[in-house]
């Protein structure tokens, strides 16, 4: 029996996992990606956690039978674009759950974009060239998770560009591409999930492709479990009484589920909250300062910081986004955009002009007191030109060090 | 004319000396305020005297002034002043005027003939770079008023700073240019400043003052932002510092012990140095974050010091996949400087591997991994065409997956384990051995040779943990055994099933134990004869004071050989994988 959401031990280790996962629900749910990506070793639960988080998802609803999943206020795709709000009354609505896709290994780029409809083409009685649309387009205002993504990096290239373009922008773009149809290019506003363990074959992702690693919003590195109580709970869990007898399990199914759509509903009102909120600006001066203080390389790491501050109190249940709450996902935001020592100078908010909130009027004494001595030479030199040729050339050894 | 006359006179024979001094790699006061050389300078900050200034041997101008690559490319001429602002353009103009003159003193004829004259001066007025207290910029563009602006800290602050690119053949601009400047700074109303002495010394490497910036969370901060921190980041990232200097948590591990309250288990410095180098700099940094103190015993762990022993023993398996990650990374930012002399040629093997995301529709032969969707699709499109009244396939719609190779190469690092390579170099060499493995697909083995004999400290293999435990054992010492180094990796070589090896050897002395004769020399160039039979590629990593041993010794081995300034991991990573990346498919 496979546990579900509600039953997933919480510790220290994976609450950056935890936090990030209801940050990306939340913004997705309010229709704006935000890609994570959790690093760890084997066994630390990535996997397990961010697939469980289906069990709350909350469901979507769109044009009946889009494969696209279009949105029936705003239909965006090839079929229903441009119709008018009675057409698309009449073809009907249906709610669906938040799509939760996963990419394998064995995808291909046909499958992930889309490729031609092999049912229309070999239809013996009607046979039509047609785009089926991939796993991707298919995925639109949801999540699509790719498990071992350093892997899918390396041996999957043309995969990954297509990755590339989806979270590229917000909302990100898919092209299909078909000998002998037209180009379709589709927007897709998808979240994509990422786990991958950098310390396996072929090692962490920004090694492989650097843009890719970059294009994640947020990072987390998973911990290991140290306190024994959640280990032991763990094996509770695990117990073969548990396992064999799910019965036990059905009495308590009740009560999960009931806590499962607590969670849903609080997914649905933190999103109603994270709509309409706003960033006060002094934290999005302090944002951009940042960025310019330590010379931050990626324009996408200060979005993800405003993104991220947000929803961050939202989730914490806080009114309204403070500098708390961005120094609380520094780390997840720049861990792998940066090397690790200049992300604890940005953490510890330590550079040259002393604090953020000084107004670097006084200098840091350490500076090399040399520069300064205006009195370093002090006797006058003959010019070039009244010298004697003898007296030209002197060396180390030639200048008399003990004169006067 | 007389005067101008001596003027050129001066000039040819300033250009002789320096020419003697500067191809020593010396630097010469010229006159009283001028100092030239082909490297950095700077004031002597540490001795009382004032008024000295020290010529960096180690550190080239071009390099460290203007990023070059190559050395010995600028000739830098520091015209020292008193106090007081001297305009670029007056000196670029000054300089301009001066080499006008000096061009048509040498070649009279060519008064009349401006474009002639003109395109002299020209070639040589790109390639002077002036800075002074006011601007700084290429001689053409700050004559154009195009100038960057001077850098407060940075060189030219008391004197006007050139760099020339000038060869021998035209060492006597060195003296035009110097009585130019002096001039210029002359008219500016400022009066010249003497050097009162000139010495020799090395750039200290800077180090990371990491105590600085990493804050602990038992250390008390005060202020707002106090709350604001990330204790288990900071203790983290310390640790990661020290696992750069040492190794690793077991070697992190071990130098902590050295400094407990256990008498056993503490050893002297003499030991810490010999397998980790230089280490006073670590130690004062834990002091200054107090996790060390000075009692009657020594130096021992405080509480704090203790904490992060534990921490460390805790979050080991956490902390060591952390420090693999940053083994793989690769080295960026700085090129590396090397020469390359010589190739390694050999015939290469590859490995074929199916590449599901591209197919082929091959006509001459349909064996390989078929595409079925690919080929409905063709079919589809041919049955068309070929005006079939239903659907069938033919050979020609048959669609296959394509294959890509890459090549194998199992690398044997040959490693001198002498008494010279002790501290950084050792630590180099084991981090680039890590680095391979960590980085590629393929296997890696490590022989080391030193005192009289050498051995094989890991044999081809992608485990880490044997390559760590070998790299661990290396302790350097003694003399330098080439020949036996050779012929101990070719034996290994030769009995393991390696896919394209290449041997790298990596040493920065000259074989001083011989094998089978009475000359250490002609006995590793012999046995490096052997090499080429075994069909190996080989490539030796060497420092530019022993080069013409080393390229006998590349030529014996049908090899290439690498001459870098610095043997640190940079550059041998850099170098490896520049190779690595050149061996194609044959």
């Amino acid at each position: 029996m496979l546990k579900y959401y509600a039953q997933l031990e919480r510790y220290e280790g994976n609450k950056a996992l935890f936090d990030m996962i209801k940050m990306s629900m939340v913004s997705t749910i309010a229709n704006e990606p935000l890609h994570i990506h959790a690093e760890g070793l084997r066994g630390t639960g990535k996997t397990t956690i961010m697939r469980k988080t289906q069990d709350i998802l909350p469901p979507i609803v769109r044009v009946k039978d889009c494969i696209y999943n279009c949105d029936p206020a705003k239909p965006h795709c090839p079929v229903h674009r441009g119709m008018s709000a009675a057409d698309i009354a009449d073809i009907g609505i249906e709610a669906i759950p938040m799509p939760f896709v996963e990419i394998s290994h064995s995808a291909k780029v046909g499958t992930v974009a889309g490729s031609i409809d092999l049912a229309k083409l070999t239809d013996t009685r009607k046979p039509e060239a047609g785009l089926l649309p991939g796993l991707i387009p298919q995925a639109h205002r949801g999540i699509l998770f790719v498990d071992e993504i350093n892997r899918l990096a390396d041996t999957a290239p043309e995969i990954t560009d297509i990755l590339l373009d989806l979270m590229g922008t917000k909302p990100g773009v898919v092209q299909i591409e078909e000998a002998g149809l037209p180009v379709v290019s589709v927007k897709v506003n998808v979240s994509v999930w990422a786990a991958s363990n950098p310390d396996e074959d072929p090692g962490p992702v920004e090694e492989i492709r650097r843009q890719l690693s970059d294009r994640f919003d947020m990072v987390c590195y998973m911990g290991r479990p140290t306190s024994i109580d959640v280990l032991a709970r763990m094996l509770k869990e695990n117990f073969h009484t548990t396992k064999l007898e799910p019965e036990r399990e059905q009495m308590n199914l009740a009560a999960i589920m009931k806590k499962h759509e607590e969670y849903t509903e609080t997914l649905l009102r933190w999103a109603e909250i994270y709509r309409e909120s706003d960033l006060p600006d002094f934290v999005r001066n302090y944002i951009a300062r940042l960025y310019v203080k330590h010379n931050l390389e990626s324009i996408r790491a200060i979005e993800a910081m405003q993104q991220g501050a947000v929803l961050y109190s939202i989730i914490n249940e806080r009114d309204q986004a403070s500098i708390n709450d961005v120094t609380r996902i520094l780390p997840l935001i720049l861990q792998h955009r940066m090397d690790a020592d200049s992300l604890i100078r940005v953490i510890n908010d330590d550079s040259k002009g002393g604090s953020m909130f000084s107004t670097g009027g006084k200098k840091a004494g350490g500076k090399d007191e040399t520069a300064e001595d205006a009195e370093f030479f002090k006797k006058e030199a003959r010019p070039l030109k009244d010298l004697k040729r003898k007296d030209l050339i002197n060396t180390e050894k030639s200048i008399d060090f003990n004169r006067d | 004319m007389e005067t101008g006359q001596s003027h050129v006179n001066d000039a040819a024979s300033v250009a002789n000396y320096l020419g003697l001094y500067l191809g020593q790699d010396q630097g010469v006061r010229l006159g009283d305020s001028v100092v030239v050389s082909t490297k950095a300078h700077r004031r002597m900050p540490e001795k009382k005297i004032k008024g000295q200034v020290e010529i960096l041997v180690n550190a080239d101008a071009g390099q460290t002034y203007l990023n070059y690559v190559d050395v010995d490319q600028m000739v830098h001429i520091d015209v020292h002043h008193m106090p007081g602002n001297v305009d670029a353009q007056k000196v670029a103009l000054t300089i301009y005027w001066a080499i006008n003159d000096y061009v048509i003193e040498e070649d009279p004829q060519l008064q009349y003939a401006d474009d002639v004259r003109f395109k002299a001066i020209a070639a040589y007025a790109e390639k002077i770079h002036i800075t002074t207290n006011l601007g700084q910029g290429w001689l053409f563009d700050i004559m154009q008023n195009e100038m960057e602006p001077y850098i407060e800290g940075e060189e030219g602050e008391d004197h006007v700073h050139i760099l020339a690119r000038l060869n021998r053949q035209n060492y006597a601009l060195i003296y035009i240019i110097a009585t130019a400047v002096e001039d210029a700074i002359q008219q500016s109303g400022i009066k010249l400043a003497e050097v009162r002495n000139i010495t020799h010394g090395k750039e200290k490497k800077v180090m990371d003052d990491f105590g600085n910036y990493i804050k602990l969370p038992w250390k008390k901060f005060k202020g707002k932002d106090a709350m604001l921190m990330a204790p288990d980041e900071n203790v983290n990232q310390l640790v990661l510092k020290l696992a750069e200097k040492f190794g690793g948590v077991e070697d992190i591990e071990e130098w902590m012990q050295m400094y407990s309250t256990n008498i056993f288990k503490r050893k002297g410095a003499d030991f810490q140095k010999k397998k980790w180098g230089d280490i006073d700099h670590y130690v004062k940094q834990l002091e200054e974050m107090g996790l060390m103190q000075k009692t009657p015993l020594g130096r021992v762990l405080t509480k704090q010091g203790l904490a992060v022993q534990d921490y460390v023993i805790k979050h080991r398996i956490e902390l060591e996949t952390e420090i693999r990650r940053n083994i793989r990374r690769v080295p960026g930012g700085r090129t590396s400087r090397f020469s390359k002399i010589g190739q390694s040629d050999q015939d290469t093997t590859d490995v074929q591997l199916v590449n599901y995301n591209r197919t082929v529709n091959k006509r001459d032969n349909w064996t390989g991994n078929m595409a079925v969707a690919q080929t409905v699709v063709q079919a589809k499109k041919n049955a068309l065409l070929r005006g079939d009244k239903r659907l069938s396939i033919k050979k020609e719609d048959l669609h296959f997956y394509d294959k890509k190779s890459y090549i194998p190469i199992d690398i044997c690092l040959l490693l001198d384990a002498s008494g010279s390579m002790a501290g950084e170099k050792r630590q180099a060499a084991s981090f680039l051995a890590q680095h391979l493995l960590l980085t590629g697909k393929e296997r890696v083995a490590v022989v080391t040779f030193q005192e009289r004999s050498a051995r094989v400290v890991a044999p081809f293999t992608r485990s880490q943990r044997e390559l760590t435990k070998g790299l661990q054992t290396i302790n350097p010492a003694g003399m330098t055994p080439l020949a036996h180094g050779i012929m101990t990796a070719l034996e290994l070589i030769k009995n393991s099933r390696v896919r394209n090896p290449l041997l790298v050897l990596i040493t920065d002395g000259i074989p001083n134990a011989a094998l089978w004769t009475m000359d250490a020399q002609a006995d590793a160039l012999s046995a490096a004869a052997n090499i080429p039979e075994q069909k190996l590629r080989f490539i030796c990593i060497g420092v530019e004071s022993n080069a013409s041993f080393m390229e006998k010794l590349a030529q014996a081995g049908e090899g290439a050989l690498y001459l870098v300034d610095d043997l640190n991991k940079e550059n041998l990573i850099n170098l490896v994988r520049y190779e690595k990346k050149n061996i194609v498919k044959k």
